[in-house]
């Protein structure tokens, strides 16, 4: 105890003076607190709260419920794998990619194909870029589904996320059916894919489209149609279209806040020149926008895979694939169109087996960025769930 | 009307409880698996039971992993000799390279999942043990090698 001496002013509430020792033990009251001074809370989210999506910590600091500011500390899953690819051949990296967002692994894997065929010049068959188009859409609508069942899961509402789970069931089996793996595909290659559609998948994929809308209409009715639901999500977590663009986002989040810019569209790879889509907007950038806008780009992948299946051409599935690749020096950038946005790779080769450096251009990471000036002036409760509508996979920002 | 979306959600929950399960019993059941999902690395061997490796080492330096190794001698007639031919499964990431480098079709991914195990000694597997290597004749099952 110190010899500071105290504020023996009597405690009065509503009127009622209490001079005696308080309830809570102390005689007297300490100082400061008759100003009715309060202090922010810094409070840790994560890396081991079950509300932050993966080892994600995030410093938070309270005014009461009310968010002041926020800040994200990142690099808990950090694995290296930039640096890893250096020491891998051309053909072994995308094992490494798969693992970087490893909730739609064909997308990198198809981003760093891409950028190797463009600087070693390699032409892709026809058909592997119609494999490559419907492996991703597919494996668009299955991250999706899992953005889809955490977001509710974010709000409270713990039925969809079965419900969605059981769909996304449907999807990896057709995914392993063709790749061989449910997450961890390692099918898209420099120079093609791994392996031609197997039989009977496309019956499976067939299956999947007769029922894939009624569930998509009942987990959107479940989450987009409740009231309750709608008035959390309206006019919270608004990232304006200035403050978007600024902080480089890209994907469902950017076209949420009202910017009409799809990497598909607007610079086309794979099967998407030939393909039929339209591309959902937003207006405010709010929560519920994001919402509908991704559910609006599930409703597009479900058109996008019927065309795939009803268009694949015949061919070979891979041009030539060599375990020995060697890229001439140079530098180059490819980028496709992720669940979560633009996720472009930078390569630069000087010549070797290996490359000199690959750089992962991961759009969470961006996405993430904007979490301050999202989370702030909301209360704790939407901080949560605007976090969940950014759709941020750890794998992918941490690498 | 505020409230009908709640409503129909209860209808939409009514609906997904009469659809049935879709799990199995795991231990007792359990589902096929796809052809091409890959699992642990296994050898193959001939129809004499002779194992069709030749020791030849593509799947060794293909693994971006490092888990296979062969350790390799010389017989008295001049051929390859596999003294173990080691299979690390607790790092492997079932890739599948190694089996798509294999020239001779000696290894596959194996469809065996439950890896899970109580010693540590068994996540290290000897795959071949001192067995002479196939010629690559052999290995082919024709003339032409």
């Amino acid at each position: 105890m110190t010899d500071e001496p105290r504020v023996t002013m009597p405690i009065t509430a509503e009127g009622t003076t209490f001079p005696g020792p308080l309830p809570c033990g102390l005689r007297c009251i300490p100082r400061g607190v008759d100003e009715l001074a309060t202090e922010h809370l810094v409070l840790n989210m994560g890396p081991q709260h079950p509300s932050t999506h993966g080892v994600l910590h995030i410093l938070v600091e309270l005014d009461g419920e009310e968010v002041i500011a926020a800040e994200a500390s990142l690099g808990y899953l950090h694995r290296g794998i930039e640096k890893l690819a250096e020491s891998r051949r051309y053909h072994q990296v995308p094992t490494l990619l798969d693992r970087a967002d490893y909730i739609s692994g064909l997308h990198s894997e198809t981003a760093w194909a891409l950028t190797v065929e463009k600087l070693a010049g390699i032409e892709v068959p026809r058909k592997a870029s119609w494999l490559r188009a419907l492996l991703m859409e597919l494996n668009r609508y299955a991250s999706h589904l899992v953005w889809l069942g955490t977001f509710g899961m974010d709000a409270g509402a713990m039925a969809p996320f079965l419900y969605i789970m059981r769909d996304r069931e449907m999807l990896l089996d057709i995914i392993e059916a063709i790749t061989g793996s449910r997450m961890m595909f390692n099918y898209v290659r420099p120079g093609g894919v791994a392996a031609d559609l197997p039989t009977g998948v496309d019956a499976k994929i067939r299956a999947w489209l007769d029922v894939a809308d009624t569930y998509l209409d009942e987990n959107d009715a479940l989450l987009g149609g409740n009231e309750i639901f709608r008035l959390r999500m309206k006019g919270t977590g608004v990232i304006d279209r200035a403050t978007a663009l600024a902080f480089g986002m890209t994907g469902g989040c950017l076209r949420a806040s009202g910017v009409d810019y799809d990497l598909r569209r607007d610079v086309p790879y794979c099967a998407y020149p030939e393909l039929d889509f339209e591309v959902p907007l937003g207006v405010r950038g709010d929560n519920m926008d994001r919402y509908d806008v991704r559910v609006g780009e599930m409703r597009q992948c479900i058109r996008l895979i019927r065309q795939l299946i009803d268009g694949m051409p015949e061919g070979e599935p891979s041009g030539k694939r060599s375990r020995v690749l060697k890229v001439p020096a140079g530098e180059s950038y490819a980028a496709v169109e992720s669940p979560r946005g633009e996720l472009g790779i930078h390569l630069v080769s000087d010549g070797g087996f290996t490359p000199y450096r690959m750089r992962l251009r991961s759009p969470a990471y961006f996405n993430l960025a904007v979490v301050d000036e999202a989370l702030a002036g909301g209360l704790i409760a939407d901080a949560i769930v605007t976090l969940g509508s950014l759709d941020i996979v750890l794998g992918e920002i941490d690498r | 009307m505020w409230g009908s979306g709640i409503l129909k959600g209860m209808a939409i929950t009514m609906r997904n409880m009469f659809r049935g399960p879709i799990t199995v019993m795991y231990p007792e059941q359990k589902l096929a698996l796809p052809e091409r999902a890959r699992w642990a690395v296994a050898p193959r061997y001939d129809e004499e039971g002779a194992p069709k490796c030749t020791a030849c080492l593509i799947c060794v330096n293909e693994c971006p992993d490092h888990v296979l190794n062969l350790e390799v001698s010389r017989t008295a007639e001049g051929g390859k000799h596999i003294d173990r031919y080691v299979y690390e499964v607790g790092a492997c990431m079932m890739c599948g390279l190694c089996v798509e480098a294999c020239p001779f079709d000696a290894i596959e991914m194996s469809h065996e999942y439950e890896l899970a195990t109580r010693d540590p000694h068994d996540l290290v597997r000897v795959l071949l043990r001192d067995v002479d290597a196939a010629s690559a004749r052999r290995a082919k099952g024709g003339d032409d090698a």
